[in-house]
């Protein structure tokens, strides 16, 4: 039985994914979606964030076909063509981003941030990425960034 | 001009689009697959290495061991230490070092084969503290070495010191120690390697593409140019990905098959192979008269660099010669001696040795304080290096001594913290206070770095660097640098970096350097270039002795015409010259005496000063650093921005040092296990830039990187000794230390020294 689920808009279909496959191992290995990080393959550093239905998981402890029918969202899904998200546009202009390696899980964590909370506190920014380690930004830019991205998303224009 | 502008890093884009490929994000279909054999224990003999029942394993292509080196089996960073087996020739030194290497068709492939070596050790006896390898008749862990199991005695003397202490108005005396931390750089060690044109390709993660390409070539026994390094983006380093990590693995794995190559390390495998940074014990003993003008340092360290040298010579060199602390101390005895032991290896990591020894210097300072009765942050400025003070190694300090500056910055919120200070039953609060100074570049030693700029036909330049950017910022800042002394926008420079074929050393992302001495080769590079312009306008024009300059990127006469300096290219590439100008930079340094330790080790010094305020919940022990206010002199801040972001990573780094981080073999080997600090954990930070302008430096800069980190940890430290009302001199303030504080401040017993 083929494994179906929605990826960033676009129906896939692939055969042979074995029942202890993860969900991170599908989208680096099958999909070629590298956005995705493995950091630490247990859960703890967030690298591998994706969303599924709209809820930021770690793709590192899913099972792939935990995906089956429903709609798995990678950083490669956000930008419309040269535009970017606006929570990219967030991290980007706040220089939330050194090394970047961490990135993509952050942004994705933010959306799913946002989506419950439109205008989040520090507190709850704070809160929120706790699942998302960085070594490089002290985490500053980052509530930043996503204060930023956050902004907008409600269309609060670009004023620093 | 672009220098000082907070421009939004090159290569931002493609990071928040996810696009940015790291060292493992490029495995291609056909790729063999690598998997590491490693040895549980050390020392012990290898008795036997059977590889035939891996060999039966489906996909399994090829089992290497040492006998497959074709060259030298010793490698290292620094040249007098090489003394890394990347494949155990016979005898394990440090747990977890490679035994065999697997190559298979796919990665379950390979990690099946690699448990199915058979590997056959005597476990022999070993040294595993500094005491023990320093012992009489202990065995020895590098027989090879001359002075035995010590690597290095490092001796700083100016002065006496024992007079010195002997008229002190006042004694302190305390030891301290630290604990080995892990770099955990988000991007775990990947990377790939291939056969082209009869050459071997390496494309991996690294901090340091020429020193790789050269060690390489070493281990494959081929000269320099058969191998080609080319650094992947790599997603931080600290120190961690200075040494060679899966790199040799590749090379050889690629030198013999001829086929592509990839390996990635596991976060474990990651945490158990590579360096730490070195925990030390200091012993501190400091004079200072009745005023509390120090007077005198006398100082004992001594740390374990496992069993490889690594940067450990690096590491216990700065560590004496920054062992005074940015203070003036005229008698200075300091002694530091590092020892291998057959512990996994230590290195270097933000800081070569000073976040820890900031540790025992900012506790003395206090502890004077609160002997004279004197007020600590008072004393820090009295005491303070100024321009026209010499340091311990006798150096004199010129110009862009900063640290007044910086002490002046956060006294404002010092003060404040500490009039707000509350305790309560729930909980303690504290204010401390960590100042430091740091050598830019390698110690006493040269470390020179060179850069091209070539103008273009159509009009663009390209800046060629072997600067490794690992996440720090290098490629924006010594663009900016580039743009502003052409007179460009940043959008006319293109940038070529860490390419071993294409670019030249630059030396190692490490020591704070790139800014500082890239951002000079570059500037060099660009005088280079400029004269070449001039030159060829001369020659177009056919007018010998045309006055013109270069401003704003456009030749102008003295007659008041307009050159597009592509023009002139265009013209020399007639006659088959390229307009490409070379820099090359070493900082200005002397050796240091090697009894005395004096010297010029360092051509510029960064400064900084922070303040940290805790709070500690009495019931649970749990410290929270609330707030960090940081100022740093950087000389001059190319990126403001960049800037920031390297002092707020440093202060969380530096959190992560002072209360949790902590390596332990066997069992802080995941991130399960082993934390770093959280969103939810990093305080609020004030992130301040002072400018001190250095006269050698591009624009007057310097460096942050490490300078970033240094003063965070001995701040915190001296918030919860204030918290707590007794010292806290041991590395990391874990919540059982903090419960033992707070169970004897109730009983009232002596203090925990």
């Amino acid at each position: 039985m083929p494994l179906k689920f929605t990826l960033n808009g676009n129906q896939v279909s692939l055969e042979g994914v074995p029942g202890e496959a993860t969900l991170l191992e599908v989208l680096r290995q099958r999909l070629d979606m590298l956005g995705a990080k493995e950091g630490c393959g247990v859960g703890e550093c967030g690298a591998c964030t994706v969303l599924l239905d709209g809820k930021a998981v770690d793709s590192c402890l899913t099972a792939a076909w935990q995906a089956a029918g429903r709609e798995v969202t990678t950083v490669e899904g956000l930008a419309q063509g040269d535009e970017l998200h606006p929570m990219q546009k967030g991290f980007a202009d706040t220089g939330a981003v050194q090394c970047g390696f961490c990135t993509p899980g952050m942004i994705l964590t933010a959306l799913d941030l946002v989506e419950q909370a439109p205008e989040p506190s520090e507190q709850q920014i704070r809160r929120a990425m706790s699942g998302n380690l960085c070594r490089c930004t002290g985490y500053h830019d980052v509530v930043r960034g996503v204060r930023r991205g956050a902004k907008y998303l409600r269309g609060e224009g670009e004023e620093q | 001009m672009s220098l000082g502008q907070s421009l939004i890093r090159v290569g931002t884009e493609a990071k928040v689009r996810g696009e940015t490929r790291y060292g493992f994000d490029m495995p291609q279909a056909g790729d063999l697959h690598l998997a590491c054999v490693r040895a549980p224990k050390a020392p012990a003999k290898i008795l036997s290495i059977d590889p035939a029942p891996a060999m039966t394993i489906p996909g399994v292509v090829r089992v290497f061991t040492a006998k497959d080196v074709p060259g030298e089996h010793r490698l290292g960073i620094i040249a007098v230490t090489r003394d890394q087996e990347f494949m155990a020739p016979g005898w394990v030194r440090q747990p977890y070092q490679c035994v065999a290497l697997v190559a298979a068709e796919t990665l379950e492939a390979a990690r099946a084969g690699a448990r199915a070596v058979q590997v056959e050790y005597d476990n022999q006896p070993g040294v595993y503290s500094f005491e023990e390898a320093m012992a009489p008749d202990a065995p020895l862990v590098q027989p090879e070495h001359a002075g035995g199991n010590l690597l290095r005695e490092n001796k700083i003397k100016q002065g006496d010191t024992e007079a010195a202490l002997k008229d002190a108005a006042v004694v302190v005396e305390a030891t301290y120690t630290t604990e080995r931390v892990e770099h955990c750089a988000l991007e775990v060690e990947g990377g790939r390697a291939w056969w082209e044109d009869g050459r071997v390709m390496v494309k991996a993660c690294t901090q340091n593409p020429h020193y790789d390409q050269a060690d390489l070539a070493r281990f494959l026994g081929v000269e320099e140019n058969q191998v080609r390094v080319i650094q992947a983006e790599t997603g931080g380093g600290f120190g961690g990905k200075l040494d060679l990590s899966v790199q040799p693995f590749l090379a050889l794995a690629a030198w013999h098959l001829k086929r592509p190559v990839c390996l990635r390390y596991s976060r474990e495998e990651s945490i158990r192979a590579t360096g730490k940074r070195h925990g030390l014990w200091m012993h501190f003993i400091s004079g200072a008269d009745e005023q509390g003008n120090i007077t005198a340092l006398k100082a004992r360290i001594s740390g374990d660099t496992g069993a490889f040298a690594s940067y450990g010579l690096a590491v216990n060199q700065r560590a004496a010669v920054h062992a005074t602390g940015p203070y003036r101390t005229a008698n200075v005895d300091v002694i530091a001696r590092m020892a291998y032991t057959n512990n996994t290896f230590n290195g270097a990591m933000r800081g070569f040795g000073c976040p820890q020894v900031a540790l025992a210097h900012e506790a003395q300072i206090d502890a004077i304080a609160a002997e004279l009765g004197l007020d600590s942050f008072d004393l820090r400025k009295q005491n303070a290096l100024r321009q026209g003070d010499h340091t311990s190694t006798g150096q004199l300090l010129r110009a862009g001594v900063g640290l007044s500056a910086c002490l002046e910055r956060i006294e404002p919120i010092y003060r404040r913290w500490q009039a707000e200070l509350k305790h309560t039953d729930e909980y303690l609060e504290g204010v401390g206070v960590g100042a430091m100074f740091y050598g830019i570049g390698n110690t006493g030693a040269s470390n020179p770095s060179t850069a091209q700029v070539q103008w273009m036909q159509n009009g663009r330049v390209t800046l060629f660097t072997g600067a490794a950017d690992i996440g720090q910022g290098s490629d924006t800042a010594l663009m900016q640098i580039a743009a502003s002394r052409l007179g460009l926008p940043m959008e006319r420079i293109d940038l070529c970096r860490g390419d071993t074929d294409k670019t030249t050393n630059a030396g190692a992302t490490s020591a704070s350097r790139q800014t500082y001495i890239s951002g000079n080769a570059v500037m060099g590079a660009v005088a280079n270039l400029e004269m070449q312009l001039l030159q060829g306008a001369r020659d177009m024009l056919k007018e010998r002795h045309l006055e013109v300059d270069l401003r704003g990127g456009v030749l102008r006469t003295a007659d008041g015409r307009e050159i597009e300096p592509a023009e002139v290219v265009r013209h020399l590439a007639k006659s088959g010259a390229r307009v490409m100008g070379e820099g090359r930079f070493d900082p200005n340094f002397t050796a240091l005496d090697p009894q005395t330790g004096q010297g010029r080790p360092y051509a510029a010094y960064a400064y900084a000063a922070q303040c940290a305020r805790v709070r500690v919940d009495t019931a649970s022990a749990m410290v929270k650093v609330t707030d960090v206010a940081a100022a740093h002199d950087v000389g001059r801040a190319v990126n403001p921005r960049s800037v920031q972001g390297q002092i707020c990573g440093g202060v969380v780094m530096g959190v992560g040092m002072a209360l949790m981080e902590e390596y332990e073999q066997g069992r802080t080997e995941n991130l399960q296990a082993y934390h770093i600090p959280t969103a939810a954990d990093a305080p609020n930070i004030t992130p301040l830039i002072v400018e001190d302008p250095e006269p050698s430096g591009p624009y007057g800069a310097k460096g942050v990187g490490e300078p970033a980190l240094i003063p965070t940890a001995p701040a915190i430290a001296g918030a919860v000794s204030q918290a707590l009302g007794r010292p806290m001199r041991h590395l990391p303030i874990s919540l059982e230390r903090v419960m033992q504080a707070l169970t004897a401040a109730e009983g009232e017993t002596d203090c925990e020294d």
